[in-house]
């Protein structure tokens, strides 16, 4: 766990990272009517009862311990779902599977505060919580391959949480890299004394854990 | 029939397989296969050695062995078309039937064959297994015509459709797919609604067409069968009994009136299909997995899995009408041939049988007859008189047949529905089910030992009154609520209940205001509330209206048994049966809509529905309009219109995104539809978890116009109707005296989206180049703005026709403006503030006809407007180009010239009005009509329409 135990060393905290998530945009079926709510990020609403509206999810969360609304699951969110990407995500060693960007973040705030809407809750629980570790390993196994000669790291489909974490070790690692080879590309260039473009000398990218989708 | 059949052994097994049975289309043969045996074999029947008690005893069967491997599946061909069978061993063979000769091959797969058809006239075979495709194949030259692809587990059912549309399969996972012969498309998919038999390959899930085609039997997951719908597939009803465990197979009578079914409890049943009742039944050793009805004649073959078969006669009690009546035979020969021979000598107990219905008064003397051939049996007896007497009776049955044609459409056709109280569920073994469900709330019950827990919720939590839960003794099955109260009935159970009627308002200054009311020999059917009143209609075809506080206000007689009932304010609408149905299944119904506070009637008339479909839901909508849903998913809304008429609003058939939806409605507004989506097996909600409720919008059956945008002109359509519910309130406000801004910014608002729609449809009629329709779009509009935007639009698509008509139209609405401020001070002086609100607007010809509008200005809007120099223009317009359009206006012209003098007044004002009309004349036509108006309407002035009359 070499980012994920250190949080000193993440740009964000992780309360900061799901600060941002609750900007992501989430359908609940309220139980009250009110008006349109006029808000600096939009207008949402009207609301009225049993009609599904979509709000941001710091607003669900809210009207949700109020006992306002109820907060409909979404897709991605299924028994079904989860456990075809769990099921993808243990096939394939060198992909991660499409989620959402903050979905650690909108799991665990709905979770926490929607769990009486989720059907099956424990169930997505474990199966979420299977996959978060499924894809933080594959990131670890992921970092050893770095060499020497990687410079830059492509990922694809990995979301905030898991960049956040990394990243800053990640960034720290490459430009470890960077500096202690440079002296030896130089001494290379002096010993061969060929004329060749740095960029060949430049190592290959590596794409760790790579997708091409 | 209590006994036990006697079954006979036909092939050896040593473990359970599925085994089938055929019956010959005369009733003369057998054909039975087993799945662990490679042997087909045809029984002839016809032959029974005198002396054995049942026609199943015949001699030696011909055995067909050219299978290596197990018989999976046999089917026949019409008449005495070939017999096909499957095998295990992936090939299709045909035989002559009932020779048994060897036909040949006709195809090979690359896995087991599970299934074969034929269809109905036998020109196609349709065979399927575990291979990726059903195969069909023309029995002419025996080539593959299309491979139809989509199950995912093997195809273990085929059947054609009897009309020969459809191609009905069904696969080990229960997934059935209706396809369309012509296309080979897949038109229904109706996932897992039967069991899942992939694990066990022992049970095959089938199928079957109705013989008329009409529905679809499949076996259902609560061990019932269950009916789809030949077109739409939807489910109809099920079949739902004494059976223990899942249908494994089912056959229908030939006539299609019963269906024998046979359960993996070993049962088989015999239904009723139009009472859905089973009506006998038969317990076997083993469990039946084949099944067949004699064509002609009340037996039924049997086979089990141990592949032992059997005939089970009189399977439907000889009371009752015989499974072949009504049948029309389609014999290839002649009545006098060769049909003493097969017909006779089998036909017994279906004669039996169907003698004793066709005749219809005296089967006194006819029923010794029958009784005698069944003790004799078989075709020993001397032909003579006999023969002619069974040839004179199968006459008179044809006679009868075709005499029972249409009566049995009648038969089939719709019952008058039953009352059903708006927004209820029907009961569901131990789960909670809706009595009332509105845009306000619901009201829930549930069984439990005999007696219920009522429950009332609101939607709105917030402000709905909190309801405690009640124990209910007298099982409720009717609830209507609204913010004030519920009131709850139930209908009588035998004599110890009676039904009773109860209200609970949800706040009352004083204790103990619930009260009930006890109705002896008289039922509630529907109960509806409303604001202070409390309404029921009973058996009796009583409508009792009750005050908030019990007591009992009115009692009036309603025209017939009520079907349903809906209240809303002071507004209670009542529908009742008028007739009888008519006899291609119409429901005929009335509905009245009363005013309960003023005691009286606002509407009256027929309630309109779609053909073949019953109501489902009636009531108000917030604004009080009334509006009706039937079964095929259209709403009908109540309009002032053409003196009160239904308008279409909304059908589910063309608002369906995919096939397996059901609308299940609540509520409606005036664009909107608020309904819950109930995916197909289900045609209603569940109580938990709760449903959410769907908006959809509304949307005119329209026909497919050649302007390609329907939804603009639904959006037209939609806005004008709107439209016209505003100008009625407004109209009705103002009778009143009361403040109608808001309602005119209302107005106002659609008035200019209606321009927008307006604008769009200009748009698209100059695009498809329809410029008379164009023009009578621009004459809609009802600002200036928009008719601005018009002639851009127009002169964008470089129209200059449009363009000048177009700009005349502008011309005469700016010289109408420069003329309404005259018409006000009059208005005001009425002592009618509210006009000098209103924006000076062009009415619609559709509002114009309303006659208060006409009141309003009376002597301004038509005859004035075109009595200025803008009838000259095109009086000249009209001299030098003759278009159609152009007599169009001309007409108007001469209108205009009746008015007389009275326009003579008015071309004086206005030439007072402007100032540089003396000089004018001897001008040209158009700027003419330029120098009478402001200046700024220089500028819509086309410059196409200019130089074309300069040269």
């Amino acid at each position: 766990m070499a980012g994920q135990t250190d949080h000193s060393l993440s740009i964000f905290s992780a309360a900061e990272v799901e600060f941002i998530a609750e900007d992501e945009m989430i359908e609940i079926v309220p139980n009250i009517r009110m008006d349109a709510l006029n808000l600096l990020c939009g207008d949402f609403g009207p609301f009225l009862p049993q009609i599904p509206c979509t709000v941001p999810l710091w607003l669900a969360v809210a009207l949700k311990k109020r006992g306002k609304c109820s907060i409909r699951t979404p897709d991605w969110m299924s028994v079904e779902k989860l456990t075809q990407v769990l099921e993808a995500e243990r096939e394939s060693p060198r992909e991660f599977q499409p989620l959402p960007f903050h979905y650690v973040e909108i799991s665990r705030l709905l979770l926490d505060h929607a769990h009486d809407d989720i059907p099956e809750v424990y169930m997505v629980r474990s199966l979420i919580e299977d996959i978060r570790n499924v894809r933080f390993h594959k990131v670890e196994s992921g970092l050893e391959t770095i060499s020497g000669r990687t410079h830059a790291v492509k990922l694809k489909n990995l979301s905030a949480m898991e960049v956040n974490v990394v990243r800053p070790f990640m960034a720290r690692v490459l430009q470890a890299f960077y500096k202690h080879d440079s002296p030896e590309m130089v001494q290379q260039a002096d010993t061969s004394a060929s004329k060749r473009p740095q960029v060949v000398d430049r190592g290959p990218r590596v794409s760790l854990s790579c997708v091409t989708c | 029939m209590g006994r036990l059949l006697k079954l006979r052994e036909a092939h050896k097994t040593d473990a359970p397989a599925t085994c089938s049975v055929l019956w010959a289309h005369d009733g003369s043969h057998l054909a039975t296969s087993c799945a662990s045996d490679t042997e087909v074999l045809i029984h002839d029947l016809s032959a029974p050695p005198p002396g054995r008690s049942g026609s199943n005893a015949g001699s030696s069967p011909v055995v067909l062995r050219h299978h290596k491997e197990g018989v999976t599946a046999i089917a026949l061909g019409p008449m005495a078309g070939p017999l096909a069978s499957g095998s295990f061993d992936h090939s299709v063979k045909l035989y002559n039937f009932p020779v048994g000769s060897f036909q040949g091959n006709v195809t090979r797969f690359t896995l087991p064959i599970k299934s074969l058809a034929f269809n109905k006239s036998g020109s196609l075979l349709a065979a399927a297994g575990d291979d990726d495709g059903i195969k069909l194949i023309s029995t002419i030259d025996l080539t593959i015509s299309r491979v139809l692809k989509g199950h995912r587990g093997s195809v273990t059912g085929l059947s054609f459709d009897p009309k020969h549309d459809y191609l009905a399969s069904i696969d080990s996972f229960g997934t059935v797919i209706y396809w369309e012969l012509s296309t080979g498309k897949q038109l229904h998919t109706l996932k897992s609604i039967a069991p899942n038999y992939n694990s066990d390959s022992s049970v095959l899930n089938t199928l079957s067409w109705r013989p008329d085609g009409e529905m679809l039997a499949v076996p259902g997951l609560r061990n019932d069968v269950v009916m789809y719908d030949r077109d739409t597939g939807e489910k109809l009803f099920n079949l739902r009994g004494d059976h223990e465990k899942s249908v494994c197979s089912f056959c229908w009578s030939p006539n299609g009136k019963y269906l024998a079914t046979s359960g993996l409890d070993k049962q088989v049943l015999i239904w009723d299909v139009d009472l859905k009742q089973d009506i006998e039944r038969q317990k076997f050793e083993e469990r039946i997995c084949g099944l067949s009805w004699k064509p002609v004649g009340n037996s039924l073959a049997v086979i089990d899995v141990v592949g032992r078969f059997g005939i089970w006669d009189n399977p439907v009690p000889v009371s009752m009408k015989s499974p072949t009546e009504g049948v029309v035979l389609n014999e290839p020969h002649p009545l006098f041939e060769d049909e003493d021979e097969e017909v006779l000598g089998k036909g017994i107990s279906c004669y039996s049988g169907s003698l004793d219905d066709s005749i219809e008064k005296g089967s006194g003397d006819f029923s010794p007859i029958s009784r005698k051939r069944v003790k004799k049996r078989g075709p020993s007896f001397d032909e003579g008189e006999e023969v002619l007497q069974e040839i004179d009776s199968r006459k008179r049955r044809k006679e009868s047949e075709n005499k029972r044609g249409d009566g049995g459409i009648r038969e089939r056709a719709v019952r008058m529905q039953d009352a059903f109280q708006v927004g209820f569920t029907p009961p569901q073994q131990g789960k909670r089910r809706f009595l009332c469900y509105n845009l306000l709330g619901c009201v829930t019950s549930l069984e439990n030992d005999g007696f219920s827990h009522v429950e009332v919720d609101f939607h709105d939590t917030g402000r709905g009154p909190r309801v405690p839960s009640m124990t209910d003794y007298f099982g409720f099955t009717m609830a209507a609520l609204n913010e004030k109260g519920c009131v709850l009935a139930n209908p009588c159970k035998g004599e110890k209940n009676m039904s009773t009627l109860m209200y609970r308002p949800f706040g009352s200054w004083a204790n103990n205001s619930e009260w009930s009311m006890r109705f002896e020999l008289e039922e509630v059917k529907v109960v509806a509330l409303g604001k202070n009143w409390v309404a029921a209609v009973t058996s009796h075809n009583f409508l009792r209206i009750f005050t908030e506080s019990g007591l009992q206000m009115h009692i009036l007689s309603v025209n017939g048994p009520v079907v349903a009932a809906a209240g809303s304010g002071d507004l209670l609408a009542v529908v009742n049966h008028a007739s009888d149905c008519l006899s291609s299944g119409d429901q005929v119904l009335e509905i009245k809509v009363f005013n309960i506070n003023e005691a009286t009637q606002t509407i009256s008339g027929r309630l309109p529905l779609t053909p073949c479909s019953h109501l489902t839901w009636l009531g108000f909508s917030e604004d009080g309009r009334l509006g009706s849903f039937d079964s095929k998913g259209n709403l009908r809304v109540y309009s002032d219109q053409f003196g009160g008429s239904w308008l279409p609003v909304f059908s589910a058939d063309k608002a369906r995104k995919s096939e397996d939806e059901n609308y299940w409605i609540v509520g409606f507004n005036a664009t909107k539809l608020f309904c819950i989506v109930c995916k197909s097996p289900e045609s209603y909600p569940s109580v938990m978890p709760k449903p959410v409720l769907t908006i959809l919008e509304f949307s005119s059956p329209l026909a497919s116009s050649d302007l390609g945008a329907d939804e603009v002109e639904n959006e037209f359509m939609m806005t004008n109707l709107q439209l016209s519910e505003i100008r009625k309130k407004i109209k009705d406000m103002e009778a009143f005296g009361l403040d109608v801004t808001a309602l005119d910014d209302e107005a106002f608002s659609l008035e200019v989206k209606l321009d927008r729609c307006i604008l769009k449809l200009i748009a698209s009629c100059c695009h498809s180049d329809r410029l008379v329709r164009a023009t009578e779009l621009a004459r809609l509009l009802s600002t200036q703005k928009s008719l601005k935007g018009a002639i851009t639009i127009v002169t964008a698509s470089k129209l200059p026709i449009l363009q000048e008509k177009f700009s005349t139209i502008l011309e005469e609405r700016m010289l109408d403006d420069l003329k309404t401020p005259e018409p006000i001070p009059t208005g005001r002086s009425n002592g009618k503030t509210a006009y000098s609100v209103q924006p000076p607007v062009r009415l619609s010809p559709m509002m114009e006809k309303s006659p208060d509008l006409n009141n309003r200005t009376p002597n301004t809007i038509k005859p004035q407007i075109k009595s200025s120099p803008a009838t000259e223009t095109l009086k000249l317009v009209k001299a030098r180009s003759s278009t159609p359009e152009n007599l169009a206006q001309g007409e108007d012209i001469s209108k205009e010239r009746e008015l007389g003098s009275k326009l003579e007044k008015l071309a004086t004002f206005v030439k007072g009005k402007g100032n540089a009309t003396s000089e004018v004349t001897g001008k040209d036509v158009s700027s003419s009509a330029t120098g009478n108006v402001k200046p700024e309407l220089k500028i819509p002035i086309n410059p196409f329409a200019r130089v074309k009359k300069v040269t």
